[in-house]
């Protein structure tokens, strides 16, 4: 069952990092959305390097050689 | 005789120094005799002492010491009476000195202390001599046990000289007593104690305890003393040192509130960059303090001191890192606010070193002592100056934490996207890269709205950066990924009209 959004931490992250930028009214959720889509990615990346080494667990080294992979991409 | 004449000088030097190696031997042989005729050598320490003739730069000025170290011990055990602890002090301060061949201070010191009834600068210097002693090599062990426990009493200053138990029963005594001590004992008590051996360092360590605070003031002032009185003992006739007495005596009162604060500071600091800044200190202590004096002088006890205080700084900035690793920037600051206290703070620094150094080589007591030293030290100075606790609780230095995503939810939602088993490890990979996305999606949203002009985040900009990632295209609208991935009500927010699904045409 899926959460709600994490609207005010994703804010105050935004905010952390770019203090002088602002956020429009319902922008946060479209950041939400690509914060899932991205993890959507991520999951199928390390899924995908998981099989490929014929394990049942995700492990970290997947995870990390997914990441790599999915950063880059997700650059705008 | 030339003890006399060492008396008379002030005898100004810095514990720390041991510049004097044969005249060190040649104390350390006439300490050994202390021992023995540590009664004998007092009364004639004290005749000399109230001569007071000062020798003008010779050779004597160390055997001169060695007697003035002796008339300390000496004068403590008269001047018990008046003085009480201070003279006993003095005296194994003198004692300690003579040990460590720290030349010129001591016997200055025991005038100066003498005449000042300054109490915590003679606990200082026993705090300090005591954190001296435990630095004296094996030579200066034997001599300066019995004279570190001497200070307590005339009785302990004989017991000083036997075994270090019965010091360090006797510094207890003696730091009960210590609070009329004078500076220049703990001065001299300070030089002693650094060349003396651990033993005195726990032995020092009661007598610390004990003195709390003023100790360190008057050692930082004795220490301070010390060196004012080496130099100007090398330099200047009896007139001079008369004349430097009294100056002394009369800054003693303003340097014990800045030594104080000093003490307070370096005890926190004890940082080896803090020895080379006492260094730079020492020096410009001793060229202030020795303005009238030739600048050859300054020289020359400059580097004595500055070997000295290299060996002892270091090895107790080896050791007080460990203890103290604080604000040395703070200290700095506070140095060069305050000029004077400059020059007592290199001494008062290296005093506090010795100290700590005797403090730290005990063996588990070392963090308690310096931690115990720093208190000590706080307590007077926090009467002149908010001093900063070195010490605090972790919570109250935690450092505001950024603001994260819910561990929780990116493990709910990564795991259902993922529909595997997923380790723990791999998860805190997933959260990190998380965070890495975050800094990555803002710099990308602020080049987007400033491209536009805009210093706000738009719907427009997000599409665009969900566009250049791929997940937005021809064929894929902004719309479908909204309704596919987000609940209902960020839906209805998101897309007007849009209602389950339906496809409505607004």
């Amino acid at each position: 069952m899926k959460r709600t959004a994490p609207r005010t931490t994703l804010r105050k992250i935004i905010k952390n990092h770019k203090p002088q930028l602002r956020l429009a009214a319902n922008a946060d959720l479209l950041v939400h959305l690509n914060f899932l889509l991205f993890l959507h990615r991520l999951a199928e990346e390390a899924r995908t390097n998981a099989f490929e080494n014929k394990c049942k667990v995700i492990k970290p080294e997947h995870a990390v050689s997914a990441a790599k992979v999915i950063l880059k991409k997700s650059r705008g | 005789m030339a003890e006399g004449s060492a008396r008379g000088r002030p005898g100004l030097r810095s514990g720390r120094t041991r510049t004097a190696a044969t005249p060190a031997a040649a104390q350390t042989s006439s300490n050994a005799e202390n021992n023995s005729n540590s009664r004998r050598r007092r009364s004639s320490l004290v005749k000399r002492r109230w001569n007071m003739l000062p020798d003008p730069d010779d050779d004597t000025p160390r055997v001169v010491l060695k007697r003035v170290i002796h008339t300390p011990q000496n004068c403590l055990v008269d001047s018990q009476s008046t003085s009480g602890i201070r003279t006993t002090i003095m005296t194994s301060d003198v004692e300690i000195v003579l040990n460590n061949t720290e030349l010129f201070v001591q016997p200055q010191l025991h005038e100066q202390s003498q005449n000042k009834l300054s109490t915590p600068d003679l606990q200082l210097l026993d705090s300090k001599s005591s954190a001296q002693r435990s630095k004296n090599s094996d030579a200066a062990e034997e001599r300066t046990r019995p004279e570190v426990s001497g200070v307590g009493t005339s009785e302990g200053r004989t017991q000083r000289h036997s075994d270090n138990p019965s010091l360090d029963s006797e510094h207890g005594d003696r730091t009960t007593h210590v609070s009329p001590e004078t500076p220049a004992n703990q001065q001299e008590d300070q030089q002693d104690l650094s060349q003396q051996s651990n033993p005195m360092e726990q032995v020092s360590v009661h007598e610390e305890e004990e003195v709390v605070g003023s100790e360190y003031c008057g050692l930082g002032l004795g220490l301070k003393q010390v060196l004012l009185e080496v130099t100007e003992w090398l330099r200047m006739s009896l007139r001079e040192v008369v004349s430097h007495i009294i100056e002394d005596l009369e800054i003693s009162d303003a340097e014990e509130e800045m030594i104080n604060a000093l003490n307070g500071v370096e005890l926190e600091e004890l940082n080896g960059e803090e020895l080379e800044i006492d260094r730079g200190v020492g020096a410009k202590s001793l060229d202030r303090h020795s303005d009238p004096l030739s600048s050859p002088e300054k020289s020359g006890i400059n580097p004595l001191e500055e070997a000295d205080e290299e060996d002892v700084l270091e090895d107790q900035a080896i050791m007080l890192e460990l203890d103290d690793p604080e604000q040395e920037p703070a200290e700095d600051e506070t140095e060069h606010s305050v000029s004077q206290v400059k020059n007592f703070k290199s001494e008062v620094r290296q005093c506090r070193l010795d100290l700590e150094e005797t403090v730290m080589s005990s063996s588990q007591q070392r963090r308690g002592n310096c931690h115990w030293f720093s208190r000590m030290t706080e307590s007077p100075l926090q009467l002149l100056q908010p001093k900063p606790v070195p010490k605090r609780s972790r919570t109250y230095q935690r450092k505001p934490c950024e603001p994260q995503v819910a561990r929780s939810l990116i493990k709910e939602i990564f795991s259902h996207f993922v529909k595997m088993p997923v380790t723990r490890d791999a998860f805190t990979i997933v959260e990190k890269c998380s965070q890495r996305y975050f800094k990555q999606l803002s710099s990308d949203l602020e080049a987007y709205s400033n491209h536009a002009g805009r210093k706000t985040v738009e719907m427009a900009d997000l599409e665009l950066l969900m566009r250049r990632q791929g997940l937005v295209t021809d064929k894929m609208p902004l719309r479908v990924l909204i309704e596919r991935y987000l609940p209902l009500e960020y839906r209805k927010l998101l897309i007007p009209l849009a209602v389950s699904g339906n496809k409505v045409t607004p």
